[in-house]
């Protein structure tokens, strides 16, 4: 393309800084909430305004905070659970199966201690709380895992399996705490028992201390893949089987080892949101929403390149608008949805602007024609 | 003269349609000049006033090594770039070509190293597709009728109802030949034309292009590595070097070491001085290996041998042959179906392959950018891929990452390979660079073992002279070496002993002092020697 003396060159990029990357989703962050405006506009809201609203109740609002923080920690495990395989070219599509059978786990150690009985079971949290935990990463791992050992040992397509195997676990949910069920409700809402006093999550500054997990597992993550020989085997696997192999690496374990960790990491969120988040405490009714949610962690992992650290901005930014965009749909009377609408406007425009990750547009001065 | 005059003079079968090119043109005629050619990119100059001509009758080849500017040369020649500078007649007439169609229509036509042909259709319909009679009703019959009798007047054989797909990789090539031809080309540029043919696809199409001379087309094979074909078709070779023309010679007044020297810039070394070792100790002992290929067919056949401390055995053969199977066996990629590997005394065969490379077997893959090598990944990363296992580089699990700096810093400038740094992509590399830095690593690990499949494929002549040097330093240092080559003269010159394969079973070892060239040959063909001894 010409503009007077000069004109619009595509490049390809050949190294991409993380600066760069960084400054490329920003842009694209603004780009998005500049269309997303178009919905405020018709629905005659100053877009300023709103935009305002659902920053700083997600930001800055003690309530709103704690809402995006506990979002936050649930979307960073659900993009961990996402990345380990994605680094070793293998795609994960069982967050929410994963994260249902950590949940369920976590559950059955309390079940098994006898705290379905009564909220004020006396149960002692130093033992119990660490088992549950425990049972949550091994529970959401061996699910994990057994995508892992069909697709080393038989190499069946791991997409398909992993989001078959969600509804299985979805259903597997259903049956424990709907009527009849073992983990069911006394009072019978469809939902699981609550969780003895005893064993609320201890509270940081009123954030369950996951987060400490979440933000630990990000730095620990990082290092593996930079520096340890288990990371670099799991490098090499994702950007050439048949090199891999060459150099000794055993495509079976590498890809029982990604699915089980990335499986742990969902197991983990599972944990979080039904045992840790104030207020919730149980397997929710609505545990079907916050599997569909799991799913912004694919989201969150390509818009980071798979990188632990810058996926926590990443994660918070969703988490956020996730929650001010559901603020503002109540408090200016908008339609059903806004929350999905702006995280999909969002992810799509950063998704479009990953072009400027591989290709760059440069001014070049057009010589005089002689 | 008109066009059906030529015809009738010399009574031949033409073309139906012939593009728009002056007929009167004799033998001996200038019919494509290219004058002070100069082409830029950004950052070089891929062209510098390159001037060259052709005769009618003529073959006229162009010799440079990878990035001598041979490519873009062609590419201009082709209507796909333009010159920044020069000018290019055909036929006495001065032209611009915006496409290759343009070429096409002046009588160019372009067999392309990797293959542009439909696999699923069949010979015919690649020939006549694009042909603009192609666009009308088609007289299939004619056109067959048609394609046979011009395969016949060059000496082609094809079936001109095959399957694309079911061809081997020469008689593809013939398919593009003819495709060419029946679009009426007089000038006929060939790139590489014999880097994907086994010894007798060659021969026969030297003679193809030989009679095309003959009759009076201008041929122009752009060549890179094979010096014998230069000299056994072409009557004039034009060589650059870092986009210049160095030399413009009569084949008649030049040998191989000439070229060569012409080409790299200095002299090269073609007899390698084998160091002279004793050979010690059995290294490796293989006893009636076999296994299957990845069709899950027999590809190797019960073979049998020894290598020795300080001894290269070649195993020489046409692609194909099993070649492939035996290095991957060997080096714990392919699972055996039968038979022992016996490694240093022990049995190896179930073996895995970290155990392998822990144990001191090396091995250079042929395919050095899918399995060689890691083309996302830094230098430094990928010379990890052989020591990431290492206790000497990984403690507890945890790469010392400044250590593999340094010894990929020491290997780039052993080896010389020429890269901005450890930190840039292997993906960057040339061809040649990628194979010194895949080279460097196994050697760095010093094992007892190498196995090196297809070493200096594709390489110019001065990374291939430099491997082949490498090569034999391993086996000075006392490694037992196993080389595989579809090379015969590679594996003559380096090898002690030579082991000549076909179809997956080792026809005899000879002893390279007692080995001919002839009798090689024919045992690569499926002749057992009679001469042989294990």
């Amino acid at each position: 393309m010409r503009i007077g003396r000069y004109r619009l060159k595509l490049e390809k990029r050949v190294t991409l800084p993380g600066w760069q990357a960084a400054l490329i989703s920003s842009f694209a962050i603004l780009v998005a909430l500049l269309l997303f405006s178009v919905i405020f506009l018709l629905a005659h809201i100053d877009p300023l305004v709103a935009y305002k609203e659902i920053f700083s109740y997600a930001f800055t609002n003690r309530y709103g905070v704690l809402l995006t923080i506990n979002r936050f920690i649930f979307l960073l495990l659900a993009t961990f659970a996402f990345i380990i395989p994605a680094k070793a070219g293998l795609w994960n599509i069982g967050m929410s199966g994963q994260l249902y059978v950590g949940a369920l786990a976590a559950f059955a150690v309390v079940y098994a201690f006898g705290g379905k009985e009564s909220i004020s079971a006396p149960l002692n949290p130093w033992i119990v709380l660490p088992l549950m935990v425990l049972a949550a990463f091994l529970g959401g791992a061996l699910m994990g895992a057994l995508a892992g050992y069909l697709k080393g040992k038989f190499d069946v397509n791991e997409i398909v399996l992993t989001m078959l195997l969600n509804f299985i676990a979805f259903w597997v949910v259903a049956h424990m705490i709907k009527e009849g069920g073992p983990f069911m409700n006394p009072q019978g809402r469809g939902e699981s028992f609550a969780l003895p006093k005893s064993l609320h999550a201890p509270l940081i500054f009123g954030v369950p201390f996951t987060i400490v997990l979440a933000l630990g597992f990000a730095v620990i993550l990082e290092f593996v893949f930079r520096k340890t020989t288990l990371g670099y085997q799991i490098r090499a696997f994702g950007q050439s089987p048949p090199a891999a192999r060459y150099a000794g690496i055993r495509p079976f374990r590498i890809a029982l080892l990604v699915f089980f960790l990335g499986g742990a990491m969902a197991g983990l969120a599972g944990y979080h949101y039904f045992g840790a988040v104030p207020g919730v405490y149980k397997i929710a009714r609505t545990y079907g929403y916050f599997g569909d949610l799991s799913f912004y962690g694919i989201i969150c992992g390509l818009i980071s390149l798979n990188d632990p650290i810058a996926a926590i901005p990443v994660a918070l930014l969703f988490g956020g608008l996730s929650i001010g965009g559901r603020f503002v749909q109540g408090k200016l009377h908008m339609g059903f949805g806004l929350d999905y609408a702006l995280l999909g406007v969002l992810m799509i425009t950063l998704v479009a602007f990953q072009f400027f990750y591989w290709n760059k547009i440069t001014l070049v001065r057009v010589q005089e024609e002689s | 003269m008109t066009m059906s005059e030529v015809r009738a003079v010399e009574g031949r079968v033409e073309p139906p349609y012939m593009p728009d090119v002056p007929a009167a043109f004799r033998p001996g005629e200038v019919i494509l000049e290219m004058r002070n050619i100069t082409k830029r990119f950004p950052g070089v100059v891929a062209n510098r006033r390159i001037s060259f001509d052709l005769r009618a009758g003529e073959i006229h080849a162009i010799l440079g090594e990878n990035g001598a500017g041979k490519t873009t040369l062609m590419s201009i020649l082709f209507g796909l770039l333009q010159p920044d500078e020069g000018e290019i007649y055909v036929f006495g007439k001065k032209v611009t070509f915006r496409s290759p169609l343009d070429a096409i229509n002046m009588g160019i036509g372009m067999v392309h190293q990797h293959r542009k042909l439909v696999a699923a259709h069949t010979v015919l319909e690649n020939i006549i597709l694009g042909h603009p009679r192609a666009g009308r009703i088609l007289n299939l019959k004619r056109a067959e009728e048609e394609v046979v009798a011009l395969a016949e007047k060059y000496g082609f054989r094809i079936d001109p109802r095959a399957r694309v797909w079911q061809l081997s990789e020469g008689e593809k090539q013939v398919v593009e030949i003819i495709k060419a031809l029946y679009r009426g080309a007089r000038i006929l540029i060939l790139d590489e034309p014999t880097s994907a043919l086994t010894p007798q696809e060659t021969d026969r199409l030297l003679e193809s292009i030989e009679a095309m001379a003959r009759s009076g087309l201008g041929v122009v094979p752009f060549i890179t590595h094979k010096l014998p074909i230069v000299l056994a078709v072409s009557d004039r070779v034009t060589v650059l070097r870092r986009g210049e023309v160095v030399a413009r010679l009569d084949t008649k007044d030049v040998t191989e070491q000439l070229l060569a020297e012409k080409m790299v810039g200095r002299p090269v070394l073609f007899d390698l001085k084998k160091p002279d070792v004793q050979p010690g100790e059995v290294i490796l002992r293989v006893e009636n290996l076999s296994t299957l290929n990845d069709k899950g067919l027999l590809a190797l056949k019960g073979v049998s041998f020894e290598i020795r401390e300080g001894e290269i055995l070649g195993i020489a053969g046409v692609s194909g042959n099993g070649q492939r199977e035996l290095a991957e066996v060997l080096a714990g990629l392919r699972k055996p179906t039968g038979g022992r590997i016996v490694f240093e005394g022990k049995d190896i065969t179930q073996a895995s392959v970290l155990d392998r490379w822990r144990m001191g077997i090396g091995y250079i893959p042929a395919e050095r950018k899918d399995v060689g090598s890691i083309g996302e990944f830094s230098l430094v990363e990928n010379v990890l891929m052989n020591f990431y296992f290492d206790p000497g580089m990984a403690r507890n699990g945890i790469i010392d990452y400044a250590k593999a700096l340094r010894l990929t810093k020491e290997l780039i400038i052993e080896f010389g390979v020429s890269t901005p740094g450890p930190e840039a992509k292997a993906k960057t590399l040339s061809g040649g660079n990628l194979q010194k830095i895949i080279l460097a690593r196994v050697m760095a690990r010093r094992p007892r073992l190498l196995i090196a499949a297809l070493p200096t494929q594709g390489l110019d002549i001065g990374a291939m002279e430099f491997v082949r040097k490498k090569i034999l330093e391993a086996k000075a240092r006392g490694s037992a070496v196993l080389l595989i080559s579809e090379d015969l003269d590679e594996v003559m010159s380096l090898s002690d002993r030579i082991a000549p394969i076909y179809e997956g079973e080792i026809m005899g070892i000879i002893p390279a002092e007692k080995a001919k060239k002839e009798v090689i040959g024919a045992m690569m063909a499926g002749s057992r020697g009679e001469e042989t001894q294990q």
